[in-house]
């Protein structure tokens, strides 16, 4: 009882988040609202069961990626046009793209019906037999993550070259 | 290769070796000894086969020699051939044409020599003369009508020979185009034709007409459409007006082809195809009405022209009105008779006059010579004995023949009149008054030309003043031979009404009566000085200018045919038809393409959420379609 | 609504304002939150299936996810970093080299 009332809460939580990103003018408010919506997700997962991923979902999400674009925004400039005007030409078209989207999404989607065999189970997400398939069976997506990571360092490096040669 | 074939083709052989190896663009590598002798020379040996052909025909008794060459064409059922025929006729044309031709070539030898495009002129004389000799030869009016457009082309290329200046050059333009609106009437008869007979050879349509159930085609329209043909290419009213300006070609052009040959082709078509004239008495009403109205319209030109060379053009076209007359009343045989004496001296006058042109070094305006007689002695007496024999002096060979024709068009069973003699007479008294008039002015009386060129005066080379003895000694004697009679088996002689039998002889009379008065009026008029004419020119200086001025016909037709067709040319299709609506057309789908592609081009807007909001519609589509059919 | 249609509501919610809210917003930074939260929307969506079903290939790749979505945000944000290095501002509706 008191778990659907908190899913709906944290529903809501999530998508209060999302629209204060598109309406708050600070790009460190819309941030802040985008962590508020990563919180909720979180919750929601952990609500679930899968506390797995809820706990992935604050280390990587908010703990990094939130972290680091809070950086960049406070390292940067703000006050330009951007925050003059905040929205673009393309207002009143995105906004009914974007509404027909979300209709037709949900008519296709929800349409489907409760098909679902089971209620949400923990037993895919455990950690140990988790850990073991991502391992055993599915090692190959392991290394290419790490590789995609290595990536990622390098790009980064370069950029950081170019920044130095152009201070320099 | 039979005799007839290779009689056509030794020319057509000269012009492809002259016009590849002796033009100025081959830099004439052999020189001008090998382009006279191919080029001489190949005519004279289709003029000594010619007259083995006519021995020939002799002997076998007057049956026509054919030959087919090769078939053109079989085309469901009916077969075209390029086939020759000789007969009487063909021989007396083969032979004028080869004969006068190949004498015209060693002419042209002298008068051509200091010109730099000594090759092509010869090469396209031998062009010329194997167009007509396939014109004569031919046996079907298919051949015959290659051959006729083939010497307009000739004609064409010869005159405009000098075409860096743009008047001679327009001249050749003018030649060819009149050719081509008879040759439109030409084309019509011939179909008219096929379609009657399903074949085009002369001698089985003659055959076929002549026979007893006439055919079922009107003679009269074929007539007429194949007269308007004759009447292009043989320079008479309306299409007369290209002759004069043909005069801007080298003179012995003038000479072959204005004079002797080509011009005579029209007249020859008539004769070949007189059994159609002989069933169709308003064409050949027609034929006799216009030549008589080239004849009497062109000497009273005549009278007033001060170019030597245009003097005689205007008189051929009155000789060729002559010859029209004699085929309107019947008398084909005697047409041909005066085409043929016509040949010798009207070539001769026009070399004649080449000979004083060369002598006093380009000049041919005669009211700028006098006195010559003295200084070229050859030339003058030539032309004298020509212009006796063209007035018509007795037994001379005009005289035979011009005598015939006045006699016939008095008396002829099919078309003779009174009034048509009449006009014949005057014109001529009036021949005979202009060519005497003529020879005053240029080779006697006092002299009017300038220093420079007096002393310039020379006579022409042995090349020129031979072939000008020969062809004066043909027109002198050329009449005893009684050509009618010897053509008489292929064309018909004419019949004279009995009841005027009588008047024969008096006829001649008046006839030679006609020549000493105009013999007289000349001498009255222009010797010594010209004093009496001097002083009678004001009197008649308004008819003098009408008549200088050829009537008025050339800007007559360019104001009531050249303007309203340059006109529709230029605002009709030019500027609506090819600019607005072709190129508006064209230009209308380029601009809609750009103006379409700028449309287009609005999407590349540079903006990156436009592009994404785009992607979003498309995402949005399939979505869409998938729900409706998923 | 039974619980997997409501979170797949809230996904496909997340998603459609994420997508509207790359369109809309002028400022680069806010655009790459935008995209970020459309990340979240599919792994929502993804982890609400992924627990219908038995084997662990779902939390697999909810797991990839979130490497792909760190690494790229580690790569995008230098690359926005250059960019307005250039164009000294962070207005989308500066950068319209693509024109044309």
């Amino acid at each position: 009882m008191i778990e659907t009332a908190l899913l709906y809460l944290f529903c809501a939580a999530s998508l209060a988040g999302g629209v204060l990103m598109l309406v708050l003018r600070h790009p460190m408010r819309v941030a802040l609202a985008l962590i508020a919506t990563m919180l909720s997700l979180a919750a929601i997962y952990a609500l679930l069961g899968v506390h797995v991923i809820a706990v992935f979902q604050v280390l990587i999400y908010v703990g990094a990626v939130m972290v680091f674009m809070v950086y960049v925004i406070m390292l940067l400039d703000v006050r330009d046009r951007s925050f003059v005007e905040r929205y673009s030409g393309m207002l009143v078209p995105g906004v009914i793209g974007g509404a027909v989207f979300a209709v037709v999404l949900a008519l296709l989607g929800l349409s489907g019906g409760a098909a679902a065999p089971g209620a949400p189970g923990t037993a895919p997400f455990a950690l140990q037999p988790f850990a073991a398939a991502f391992l055993n069976d599915y090692w190959l997506y392991f290394e290419l993550t790490s590789v995609l990571l290595v990536i990622a360092v390098v790009a980064a490096l370069a950029v950081i070259k170019e920044r130095g040669d152009k201070l320099g | 290769m039979g005799i007839l074939t290779l009689i056509v083709v030794l020319p057509l052989a000269g012009f492809v070796v002259n016009g590849l190896l002796a033009t100025r663009v081959a830099a004439n590598p052999l020189g001008k000894g090998f382009v006279t002798t191919v080029a001489c020379g190949l005519p004279i040996v289709s003029f000594a086969l010619a007259v083995k052909c006519f021995v020939d025909l002799l002997a076998a008794g007057g049956t026509a020699i054919v030959e087919t060459a090769f078939v053109w064409t079989q085309v469901a059922g009916s077969r075209f051939d390029i086939a020759f025929y000789f007969d009487r006729l063909t021989a007396v044309m083969v032979l004028i044409v080869t004969g006068v031709g190949s004498l015209i070539h060693v002419y042209s030898t002298g008068y051509m020599k200091e010109d730099a495009s000594y090759g092509r002129y010869f090469a396209y004389l031998n062009l010329f003369l194997f167009f007509m000799l396939m014109l004569v030869l031919g046996r079907s009016l298919l051949v015959l009508f290659v051959g006729w457009e083939g010497v307009g082309l000739a004609s064409y290329l010869l005159i405009g020979f000098w075409f860096e200046d743009a008047d001679k050059a327009a001249a050749g333009k003018k030649a060819f185009i009149t050719n081509r609106i008879g040759d439109a009437g030409f084309l019509l008869g011939m179909f008219l034709l096929y379609f009657a007979f399903g074949t085009l050879d002369m001698d089985v349509i003659n055959a076929a007409f002549l026979a007893t159930p006439a055919p079922a085609v009107s003679a009269s329209v074929v007539g007429v459409l194949l007269f308007i043909g004759a009447s292009g290419k043989s320079a008479q009213i309306p299409l007369h007006v290209w002759l004069p300006d043909a005069m801007a070609g080298p003179t012995p052009v003038s000479a072959l082809i204005h004079a002797a040959t080509m011009v005579t082709a029209g007249v020859y078509l008539v004769a070949r195809m007189h059994g159609i004239y002989l069933h169709a008495p308003e064409a050949s009403a027609l034929i006799a009405g216009i030549g008589a109205a080239t004849a009497f319209f062109a000497a009273t030109i005549a009278v007033a022209q001060t170019d030597i060379k245009k003097v005689l053009a205007y008189s051929t076209l009155s000789q060729l009105g002559f010859m029209f007359v004699a085929l309107g009343v019947g008398a084909y045989g005697v047409a041909i008779f005066h085409l043929y004496t016509h040949a010798f001296f009207k070539a001769c006058l026009f070399l004649g006059a080449g000979s004083v042109i060369h002598a006093l070094g380009g000049k041919q305006d005669i009211m700028h010579m006098g006195g010559l007689a003295r200084r070229i002695p050859v030339t003058f007496v030539t032309f004298a004995i020509a212009t006796a024999a063209i007035a018509g002096f007795p037994y001379m060979s005009g005289f035979f023949s011009k005598d015939e024709i006045l006699w016939f068009a008095f008396a002829s069973e099919r078309g003779g009149s009174t009034a048509l003699y009449a006009v014949m007479a005057v014109t001529a008294l009036l021949t005979s008054f202009y060519m005497f008039r003529l020879l005053w002015l240029t080779f006697l009386g006092t002299s009017r030309m300038d220093h420079e060129t007096e002393h310039h005066v020379h006579e022409s080379p042995l090349s020129m003043t031979s072939v000008l003895a020969v062809l004066a000694v043909l027109s002198a004697v050329g009449g005893f031979l009684a050509l009618p009679h010897f053509l008489e088996p292929v064309l018909p002689l004419a019949k004279a009404r009995e009841s005027l039998h009588a008047l024969e002889k008096p006829l001649m009379y008046v006839a030679i009566s006609v020549f000493a008065l105009g013999l007289a009026g000349a001498w009255l008029f222009y010797r010594g000085n010209g004093a009496l004419a001097a002083r009678m020119a004001p009197s008649f200086a308004g008819l003098n200018k009408i008549l200088f001025n050829k009537y008025y016909i050339d800007e007559l037709y360019d104001r009531v045919l050249g303007r309203p067709l340059v006109w529709i040319s230029e605002r009709a299709f030019l500027g609506f038809g090819d600019r607005f609506l072709i190129d508006g057309t064209l230009n209308g789908l380029a601009r809609l393409a750009h103006s379409g592609a700028g449309v287009l081009a609005r999407v590349q807007t540079g903006n990156l959420q436009m592009y994404l909001w785009l992607v979003l519609i498309g995402s949005l589509a399939c979505l869409a379609w998938g729900l409706r059919y998923v | 609504m039974d619980k997997t249609q409501l979170l797949l509501a809230v996904s496909f919610g997340l998603f459609a304002i994420g997508l509207t809210g790359v369109v809309v917003r002028r400022n680069v930074l806010v655009m790459l939150m935008c995209m970020e939260l459309m990340l979240n929307a599919v792994n929502l969506a993804l982890v609400t299936f992924a627990q219908q079903g038995a084997s662990t290939i779902g939390a697999v790749l909810v797991f990839l996810i979130f490497v792909v979505a760190a690494s790229e945000i580690a790569i995008a944000i230098p690359i926005v970093l250059l960019l307005i290095r250039r164009g000294r501002t962070l207005d989308i509706g500066a950068y319209t080299v693509l024109k044309g």
